[in-house]
C-alpha cells in the first residue's frame, strides 16, 4: 500500500550551529585519543615499551651527537654565531620542505582518499570544519619526527651556550608555530593539486620530489666543494657565503633561526618580534587554508571521485618469464604464487620506492667514501668502517623484511583458504616465500657491501667474508620474517604497515635486531683486535695474533654460520609447524 | 523529498549516470534495482552529495543535495559502512548526535530506543574492531537513524546481516515509510523489491529502463511472472548489441 504524500516544495530545516559540530569533532579526536592509548596499554605492552625505549635511545642518541657537534664548532670562537644562525637557517629551510610535503600527501589522502574522510563529507558539517580535524591529525603525524628531532638539536643547543631557562620553552612555541606554517601551506597545495589535477596527483608529486632532490642535490655539490680546507677560517668563510641564500629575510626558516638565537641569548624582544611574525604568518596561512578547503574541498572531492578510471596494468611478460626461468627449481605453483606477491611489490609504489630510497642513499654514501678520505685511514680504522656499513646494511634489510616480507602471510587475509586449497605442501608456500625473500634482499645488499669494500680498499679475503655474512644476514632476517610472519599472522588488518608495528611485527624486529648483533659482533670481534695488533703491537694485551686470528676467525666464522643457520632454519620450522595447523 | 533531475554523472570518458529522473515523495518505499556497474551507487552518492552531477540536479527536501541542509535530512547506509574501529557503538552513536546538533537528552533517549530496536545491548559498549559484519551493520543503520531523517538512503542493505536482523531491518523500512519518511533502497535481492517496495526503478548503464510499482511494471511490459524474469528481460535487452527494449518502457 503506497501512503506517499507529495513534499513541500522546499523542506524546513533548523540551521546546525557550526560550533556544535566542531566540538563534536573535538569530542571525537579526544575519544579515539583516549581508546587508543587504552588500548595500547592493555595490549602489548612489548610493542609500547620498544617504542618508547627506542625514541629515548633516538633522542638520546642525537642530543649526544648535537652536544658534541656544538661544542666542537663552539671552538672557532670567532665564527660561533654567524655559523649557527646560518646552520639553522639551513636546517629549518630543509625541514620546512619536508613538513610541506609531508603534510601535504598526508591531508590529501585524509580527506580525498580515506574512507574516514568519505564518511564525515556526508555528515552535515561545513567542510572547513571537516578540513580542521583532518588538518590536526595530519599535521601531528607529519611533525611528530621533527620534534623528536628538534627538541635534542635546541636543548644540546641551550646547553652549549648556557641559555636562560625560559629559552626552553620558548623553542618548543616557535616548533609549533613553525609546523602550524609548513601545515598549512603543504594542505593547500594539496587541496589545489586535487582540483587542479585530479587525475594527475602521482605524476605532480613525483615532479615536485625531482625538482626538490635536484635543486637540494644542486645546493649539496655546491657546499661540498666549498674551497678552502675543512674547518678552516677561509672554509667557514667561504661556507657562510654559500649559505647566504637560506638567509633571505622572507624564509620562515630565517625567523625561526633568528627568533631562537635571540631567545638562547636571552635577546627577548628580538625574540618575541620573531615570534609574533611567525605566528601572524602561521594563522594567515592556517586561515588561508580553511578559506580554500571551505571552498574547493567538496570539488576536489567530486573531481577525484569522478576523475578514477579503470587503468589497464601491463603485464611485464619479459619480467615474468625472467622470474620463471631463475626460480626454474621451484615447482610451477609455487612460482605462481610467489609471481603474484612479485606483481604486488612492483605495482605497490610505497614498497619499491622505500627500497630504492634506503639503498640508493647507502650507495650515494659508499660511492662517497673516498671523498670523506676513510679509505686512506689506517688497516683498523677501514676495517672498523666497512664491519659499520655491514652493519647498517643489514639493519635497513631487518627494517624491509619486518614492513614487506613479515605481513606477506597475514595480508593474503579473507583469502587465506586459497593458501589451503592449493595442490602443493603449506611448507613449500613458506619455503617459496622465503626463497622470494631471499632473491629479493640478496642482489641489492651484496653489490651495496662489495661497493663499500671496494671504496675502502679491503683485502680480497675480508671482501669474501663481508659477502659470506651478507648471504648469511640475508637467510636469516628471511627465515625469521617469514616464520614469524606465519607463526603471529593478522589475518584481520589489511593494511602492512599496521601489521609490522602490531605484537607479531615488533617481535620480528627485535629478533631480527638481536640476529644481525649476534652475526656482526661474532666476525667483527677477531677482525678488528688483529688489525689493532698489525697496527701497534704494543697497544693492546687484547691484540691478535697472526696465528691467534685464524684460530678466532675460524672460530667466529663457525659461530656465524650456526647463528645463521639457527635464524634461518628455527624460526621457519616454528612458521611451517604453525602453518600447517593452522585452519582456514 | 529525493529528487534527481536529468542527472549525468561521467567518470572521465564513462558516462555512469545518464539523465536520471527519479522522485521519491514522503512516505514512499522505492527500490532501486540494476545489474553491477548500472550506476545505482553513483546515484545514491549524488542524492548524498557526495558526489556532484556533471549535468542536471540533484536535490533532497527541495535543496541541492550537497548543502550541509539537505544533508541533515538524509540518514545514509552506504554499501561499505564506515565505523570508527577505537570507538564503541555508543560512542559512535553519541558522535553522530552531536554531529546532527540534537539535543543531549534527546539523542541518549533516541540512542537507547536503537539499541533495543537493533538489540544491540550485548556489545555496544565495546570497541567497534572487535564488532562482526553484522554487528556493524546495525550500528551503522542506528546511526543512519539516530536524527530521524526525512529521507533514507540505502545501499545493499541486508549485506552481512542475519535472518533475524534482516528482519528488523526490513520492518524498519516499512516503519519509516509509514511514519512519512522517503525511503530509496538499491538492491540486488529482487525479493526485498517484491515484498517491501511501493515502486520500483530497473536502472541499467546508467539509464531508467523502467519504474513503477510491481503491478503497472508487469501491465507496461505484459508480462505476468516474477519480478525476476521482468528484471532479466529488461537487463537482457539493454545490453549492448541487443535489442532495445526500453524503448517504450521508460516512463
Amino acid at each position: 500500500m503506497n501512503l506517499a504524500v507529495d513534499a513541500p516544495p522546499v523542506t524546513p530545516v533548523t540551521p546546525i550551529n557550526p560550533d556544535r559540530t566542531a566540538r563534536a569533532l573535538r569530542r571525537l579526536r579526544w575519544r579515539l585519543t583516549v581508546n587508543t592509548v587504552r588500548a595500547v596499554l592493555h595490549g602489548s605492552r612489548l610493542r609500547l615499551s620498544m617504542i618508547l625505549g627506542c625514541s629515548l635511545v633516538f633522542w638520546v642518541g642525537l642530543f649526544v651527537l648535537f652536544l658534541g657537534g656544538f661544542e666542537f664548532i663552539g671552538l672557532n670562537d670567532e665564527f660561533f654565531h654567524s655559523i649557527f644562525e646560518y646552520l639553522f637557517s639551513m636546517f629549518f629551510l630543509s625541514i620546512l620542505v619536508m613538513l610541506f610535503f609531508s603534510s601535504g600527501i598526508i591531508t590529501y589522502s585524509g580527506l580525498f582518499q580515506s574512507r574516514e574522510g568519505t564518511y564525515l563529507l556526508s555528515m552535515p558539517a561545513t567542510p572547513d570544519r571537516i578540513f580542521a580535524y583532518k588538518f590536526f591529525e595530519g599535521v601531528g603525524l607529519s611533525s611528530w619526527g621533527f620534534f623528536l628531532l628538534g627538541s635534542p638539536l635546541m636543548v644540546a643547543y641551550g646547553l652549549t651556550i648556557h641559555a636562560p631557562a625560559l629559552f626552553y620553552a620558548m623553542f618548543l612555541i616557535y616548533l609549533a608555530m613553525f609546523v602550524l606554517l609548513a601545515g598549512s601551506l603543504g594542505s593547500i597545495a594539496a587541496i589545489l593539486v586535487a582540483n587542479v589535477f585530479p587525475r594527475r596527483q602521482r605524476s605532480v608529486l613525483a615532479l615536485a620530489v625531482i625538482v626538490t632532490i635536484g635543486v637540494g642535490a644542486a645546493l649539496g655539490s655546491r657546499l661540498w666543494k666549498t674551497p678552502g680546507e675543512a674547518l678552516s677560517a677561509d672554509w667557514l668563510g667561504n661556507l657562510q657565503n654559500r649559505l647566504a641564500f637560506c638567509q633571505h629575510p622572507l624564509w620562515p626558516s630565517r625567523w625561526m633561526s633568528a627568533g631562537l638565537l635571540a631567545a638562547a641569548r636571552g635577546q627577548w624582544q628580538r625574540t618575541g618580534y620573531y615570534l609574533m611574525v611567525l605566528s601572524a604568518h602561521a594563522a594567515l596561512a592556517y586561515l588561508a587554508a580553511a578559506a580554500v578547503a571551505r571552498d574547493l574541498m567538496y570539488r576536489g572531492y567530486n573531481l577525484i571521485q569522478g576523475g578514477r578510471t579503470s587503468r589497464r596494468r601491463w603485464g611485464l611478460q619479459a619480467l615474468d618469464d625472467v622470474f620463471h626461468r631463475v626460480f626454474f627449481f621451484l615447482p610451477r605453483p609455487i612460482r605462481l604464487l610467489l609471481l603474484k606477491d612479485l606483481r604486488t611489490f612492483r605495482r605497490d609504489p610505497a614498497q619499491w620506492s622505500q627500497f630504492f630510497i634506503f639503498f640508493g642513499l647507502l650507495a650515494f654514501y659508499f660511492l662517497n667514501i673516498p671523498r670523506l678520505g676513510y679509505a686512506v685511514q689506517s688497516p683498523t680504522w677501514r676495517n672498523l668502517v666497512s664491519f659499520l656499513n655491514l652493519a647498517v646494511t643489514a639493519l635497513i634489510l631487518s627494517t624491509f623484511t619486518s614492513r614487506f616480507i613479515f605481513p606477506l602471510l597475514s595480508l593474503e587475509g579473507r583469502n587465506f583458504w586459497v593458501l589451503g586449497l592449493l595442490p602443493v605442501e603449506r611448507s613449500q608456500i613458506l619455503w617459496g616465500k622465503f626463497a622470494f625473500s631471499v632473491g629479493i634482499s640478496l642482489g641489492a645488499t651484496l653489490a651495496l657491501v662489495f661497493l663499500s669494500d671496494l671504496m675502502l680498499d679491503m683485502s680480497p679475503l675480508m671482501i669474501a667474508l663481508h659477502l659470506a655474512m651478507v648471504v648469511v644476514l640475508c637467510t636469516g632476517l628471511s627465515g625469521i620474517s617469514v616464520g614469524l610472519g606465519a607463526r603471529l599472522p593478522n589475518l584481520r588488518e589489511t593494511d602492512p604497515s599496521r601489521i609490522a608495528v602490531g605484537f607479531g611485527g615488533t617481535l620480528n624486529l627485535l629478533v631480527s635486531l638481536v640476529f644481525i648483533f649476534a652475526v656482526v659482533t661474532a666476525l667483527a670481534l677477531p677482525c678488528h683486535l688483529y688489525y689493532l695488533g698489525v697496527e701497534n703491537p704494543e697497544s693492546s694485551r687484547m691484540a691478535l695474533s697472526h696465528a691467534g686470528f685464524r684460530f678466532w676467525l675460524g672460530a667466529a666464522m663457525a659461530m656465524g654460520l650456526l647463528i645463521g643457520a639457527a635464524g634461518t632454519i628455527l624460526p621457519l620450522r616454528i612458521g611451517i609447524k604453525a602453518f600447517e595447523r593452522m585452519e582456514f | 523529498m529525493i529528487e534527481l533531475l536529468g542527472a549525468t554523472k561521467r567518470f572521465g570518458a564513462k558516462c555512469a549516470v545518464d539523465r536520471l529522473d527519479l522522485e521519491v515523495r514522503p512516505g514512499e518505499l522505492f527500490a532501486f534495482l540494476g545489474p553491477n556497474g548500472a550506476g545505482k551507487t553513483t546515484s545514491i552518492k549524488m542524492i548524498c552529495g557526495l558526489l556532484s552531477p556533471s549535468a542536471g540536479e540533484a536535490r533532497v527536501g527541495g535543496r541541492p543535495s550537497s548543502s550541509p541542509e539537505a544533508r541533515r535530512l538524509v540518514g545514509y547506509v552506504p554499501d561499505q559502512p564506515y565505523l570508527y574501529d577505537k570507538l564503541t557503538g555508543r560512542e559512535f552513536l553519541r558522535f553522530v548526535v552531536e554531529m546532527h546538533d540534537i539535543e543531549s537528552r534527546r539523542g541518549e533517549r533516541r540512542i537507547l530506543e536503537l539499541i533495543d530496536t537493533f538489540e544491540m545491548g550485548d556489545f555496544i559498549d565495546e570497541l567497534c574492531e572487535s564488532y562482526s559484519q553484522g554487528m556493524k551493520q546495525r550500528v551503522v543503520f542506528a546511526s543512519a537513524l539516530v536524527h530521524d531523517p526525512r529521507a533514507l538512503v540505502v545501499d545493499e542493505p541486508l549485506v552481512g546481516l542475519d535472518p533475524r536482523s534482516a528482519r528488523i531491518v526490513k520492518d524498519l523500512f516499512v516503519s519509516q515509510a509509514r511514519a512519512g519518511c522517503a525511503v530509496l533502497m538499491s538492491t540486488h535481492l529482487l525479493s526485498i523489491a517484491e515484498e517491501l517496495a511501493d515502486r520500483i526503478g530497473i536502472v541499467d548503464h546508467g539509464r531508467m529502463l523502467a519504474v513503477g510499482g510491481l503491478a503497472e511494471l508487469r501491465e507496461r511490459m505484459q508480462h505476468e511472472g516474477p519480478l525476476e524474469d521482468l528484471f532479466l528481460k529488461l537487463t537482457s535487452d539493454s545490453r549492448p548489441g541487443t535489442r532495445a527494449a526500453a524503448n517504450g518502457v521508460a516512463p
